[in-house]
């Protein structure tokens, strides 16, 4: 990739980072954040996307940015009040934006359809000139001093105390088997070091004369350290390279950041530039003391002169002060640790994740292969090899977690895409809504946030649709107008939960009931208990044509939203109460690399039934088993009959059915909340698995999900039980 | 007449789509040593710790801004005669104004081509070798 295009990603990729900080700025803003700082972030990020665009003109979006920003400009000012409904326009032209940017991204850069009224509106506000365009000002000429080419400064100027060593060896040094970085080892053990490589006299490869040296070094060491000491490191290569080593220490007097920061701070408010700057470890010294014991500031007038005289070097004109001699020492060990230089993150290239899980997973594998032989192998629990295997084990678990946490992302990235939905929705169904988020650092598979964001969206548009009232029907239940919507995600048990709940009127009961009647899902005699009425909303083909609005979308309905929850080994169920609003809560795993499944066994076979979908499991008595003719079979369950599907006949291991008392049933639950019985051979236990792909390995086969590999070493079939069920259903239509 | 390849440079601005397009220019202009701060307080921190000869910074940066930055390292004897270069967007005329009393040596408004990076460092240390 040319140097520019890459700059081009990251300007896209920084711009997505400006956008998440300006509307959740102007979101805090509306929430009553009152911190010039948050109004400071939020003008910043359309000025730097402003910037970027032009770099790479853009035009479309340095336009609208340029607008937005001067309104931005004149609302930080005060010139613009903070009004609610400056706000509301504030985040839609956030919304164009974010549009812009990405219409930029995708190359595909054409007039937005709301962007001309909102630059209207924005303009209007910020009282800008309707067909005022950035006009190319005459600057005039201002006089700059030319520097007398500073290049011979003094090296290194005040910093911490420390040295800075020049180092290059000669090739002598290499032929007496000395190794420069050794010693580059050996000095980093006398304090902090800085290396910096100078590899410019390195000739072209044809030129180059492998016995000869052509690399420097400088080194920067700070720290409690000598010269004696610096020199002992050199001493077996004394004369056999080029060695300089000259002291850097602070100025007399103590000087410092925090001392300098105190200082501009201290000017700030006088000079009415905007909000005063807080150095980040303000809080660790004492300014207030530092700022006290300063000359006052005297700094040029502000007002900006008409005329530019020509200025000179204003070293005169904002005086150094004298750092007070008591406050140095203080502020210096303030500035001491430094934070991070090159950030805390790296950017990984996301099948190498993939590629070290999968790994983790055989070792996973390997260690309870391992473990079984050494048990077969009937040594003593308490045995060195069985003690040292245990922790094999303990230390296989932690780096599997470890590695699955790197997959982990906040349900942020996923959260943060919500209010702009809501404020789509509320403007859209007239209904005022407030969007509350908890748990956004809540951390979960990268896999299972990208699934999440389609359902979410489904759910809060249903709960701003069909669960809040319309303003006059909440008047009337003397609840406020704004209706609130909740987000949010903690973790349970392992597991990850999600919450959607809104203040609305609940389900209506009645009505679901009717339309579940009128659709055939249940009978019309049914009796049926309220979390029943309330669990028909999943049923497949419940939602109807005339029940989707405009908003709830696309035609689909909650049973989508059940299947693709349970598509990652989730689970959704809801609670309503009249009156008071509905709670959607999905539990969901963490991770989709491993599973917890229940291990049977049906015709020799070893199969595992993933534990989320078992209800419970039972010992089939004679009586409660019913033959529907054929092969077809139900059995009774505290008064319900539920079909009885043989897994070894699903999945073609034996033509006759298995006697059912010979067998164990397993109670799952599956698509839409239909129910059924596995019968297989027996029960082996309970375990965790890695699940392996049977599709990249082999290919798809109807029935199995997924492969494993057990602790003995044998292939374990994950079972598809939604395929069983669905595929066995339609077989027992034929049968009957 | 300096070696632009001798001169070190210190790129502070809170954009790193800002500071690469500064270092691609740098780069084609022939200087080696470039260093980069996302925010003024680092770039200070810097200047302290090595030596520089010329900043380029934007105005508009969380914790310490350009302005700042400059006050700061004008008021600081060891490093106040190091060149600074403000970077600013086309409506800034003040900010210009305001920077010129506080010592700025030259600005640069964004976008900017190499030539004009090139016009603006040659016009405080002398034509570039």
């Amino acid at each position: 990739m040319d140097p520019l295009a890459a700059i081009r990603e990251t300007f896209f990729q920084e711009c997505e980072e400006q956008l998440a900080e300006l509307e959740s700025g102007l979101l805090a803003m509306e929430g009553g954040d009152q911190d010039p700082e948050t109004i400071n972030a939020v003008f910043r990020a359309v000025h730097s996307i402003k910037g970027g665009a032009g770099a790479f003109q853009l035009e479309a979006l340095i336009r609208f940015a340029h607008v937005f920003e001067t309104a931005l400009d004149e609302m930080r000012s005060g010139r613009v009040p903070i009004t609610p409904d400056v706000l509301k326009t504030m985040l839609r032209a956030a919304d164009v934006l974010a549009d812009l940017v990405r219409a930029a991204h995708d190359g595909s850069e054409t007039e937005h359809p709301l962007a001309s009224g909102l630059v209207d509106e924005l303009k209007a506000m910020s009282g800008q000139a309707a067909d005022e365009d950035e006009a190319e000002e005459d600057w005039g000429d201002f006089e700059f001093q030319p520097m007398a080419a500073a290049v011979d400064m003094p090296e290194a100027p005040a910093g911490p105390a420390g040295f800075v060593v020049k180092f290059k060896p000669r090739g002598d040094l290499y032929a007496k088997a000395n190794e420069a970085a050794l010693l580059l080892r050996e000095l980093a053990r006398l304090g902090q070091t800085v290396v910096e490589l100078d590899a410019h006299e390195v000739p072209p490869l044809t030129e180059i004369d492998p016995e000869a040296a052509y690399l420097a070094w400088t080194i920067t060491i700070s720290g409690d350290t000598d010269e004696i000491a610096i020199r002992e490191v050199f001493e077996w290569v004394d004369g056999d390279c080029e060695l300089e080593i000259t002291k850097q220490g602070p100025a007399d007097g103590g000087f410092d950041m925090a001392s300098l920061l105190a200082r501009v701070q201290d000017e700030a408010p006088a000079e009415d530039e905007g909000p005063a700057v807080v150095p980040a470890n303000a809080g660790e010294v004492d300014v207030a003391s530092l700022i006290a014991n300063l000359s006052p500031a005297a700094a040029p007038e502000p007002e900006p002169a008409p005329a530019i005289a020509p200025p000179t070097l204003s070293v005169v004109a904002s005086a150094p002060a004298p750092a007070a001699p008591d406050a140095a020492p203080e502020a210096q060990a303030a500035g001491g640790p430094r934070k991070s230089e090159a950030g805390a993150t790296i950017r990984v290239d996301l099948d190498r994740v993939d590629r070290l899980i999968d790994l983790v997973g055989e070792l996973v594998i390997n260690q309870a292969v391992l473990a079984q032989r050494v048990m077969e192998a009937g040594l003593a629990r308490a045995s060195a090899v069985a003690m040292g295997l245990d922790e094999l084990e303990q230390l296989t678990r932690e780096i599997q977690d470890s590695v699955m946490a790197i997959r982990a992302q906040p349900v942020k990235s996923v959260f943060q895409r919500m209010p702009r939905l809501v404020r789509e929705v509320a403007a859209m169904t007239g209904k005022p809504v407030r969007l509350v988020t908890e748990g956004e650092g809540t951390e979960v598979d990268k896999t299972v946030i990208e699934r999440l964001a389609d359902p979410l969206t489904h759910m809060i548009r249903n709960a701003i649709d069909h669960g809040l009232e319309s303003p006059e029907k909440r008047a009337a239940a003397g609840k406020p107008a704004e209706g609130v919507v909740k987000l949010a995600a903690f973790h349970r048990s392992g597991r990850i939960v999600i919450e959607v709940s809104d203040d609305g009127g609940g389900i209506n009961r009645e009505r679901v009931k009717g339309i579940a009647i009128e659709k055939g899902l249940v009978a019309a005699e049914a009796t049926l208990s309220d979390e029943e009425i309330d669990n028909l909303i999943f049923m497949p083909g419940f939602s109807t044509a005339a029940e989707v609005s405009d908003i709830s979308g696309r035609g689909v309905g909650m049973d989508v939203v059940r299947r693709s929850i349970q598509a990652l080994g989730g689970r959704i169920n809801i609670v309503s109460k009249p009156g008071k609003g509905s709670t959607f809560t999905m539990s969901l795993p963490l991770t989709l690399a491993v599973l917890d499944g229940m291990v049977v066994s049906a015709h020799g076979q070893t199969l595992v039934a993933p534990i989320t979908a078992i209800v419970e499991t039972l010992q089939p008595k004679a009586e409660d088993v019913h033959s529907l003719g054929g092969h077809a079979r139900v059995i009774s369950i505290r008064g319900g009959f539920v079909p009885l599907i043989d897994v070894g006949m699903a999945l073609g291991y034996r033509r006759d059915p298995l006697e059912a008392t010979q067998g164990v049933a397993l109670l799952i639950e599956g698509e839409g909340g239909s129910r059924a019985a596995l019968l297989v051979d027996a029960i082996q236990g309970q375990r965790q698995v890695v699940i392996k792909s049977l599709e990249a390995n082999y290919r798809q086969v109807p029935g199995v999900a997924a492969a494993t590999i057990l602790g003995d070493g044998r292939v374990a079939l994950i079972l598809d039980i939604d395929t069983i069920v669905t595929v066995s259903r339609g077989d027992m239509r034929k049968a009957s | 007449m300096p070696a632009s390849s001798s001169l070190t440079c210190l790129i502070v601005d809170d954009q790193q789509t800002m500071r690469s397009l500064v270092r691609t220019g740098l780069q084609q202009l022939g200087f080696r040593t470039i260093y980069e701060a996302p925010d003024g307080e680092e770039g200070l921190r810097q200047m302290l710790a090595r030596p520089i000869h010329l900043v380029i910074s934007d105005y508009n940066m969380p914790k310490l801004d350009g302005l700042g930055l400059l006050r700061a390292i004008r008021s600081h004897p060891p490093i106040q005669k190091t060149a600074f270069i403000m970077l600013t967007g086309r409506a800034d005329k003040e900010l210009v104004q305001r920077a010129v009393q506080f010592g700025v040596n030259n600005y640069l408004v964004k976008p900017f081509t190499v030539g004009t990076l090139k016009e603006k460092i040659e016009a405080i240390f002398g034509v570039l070798a």
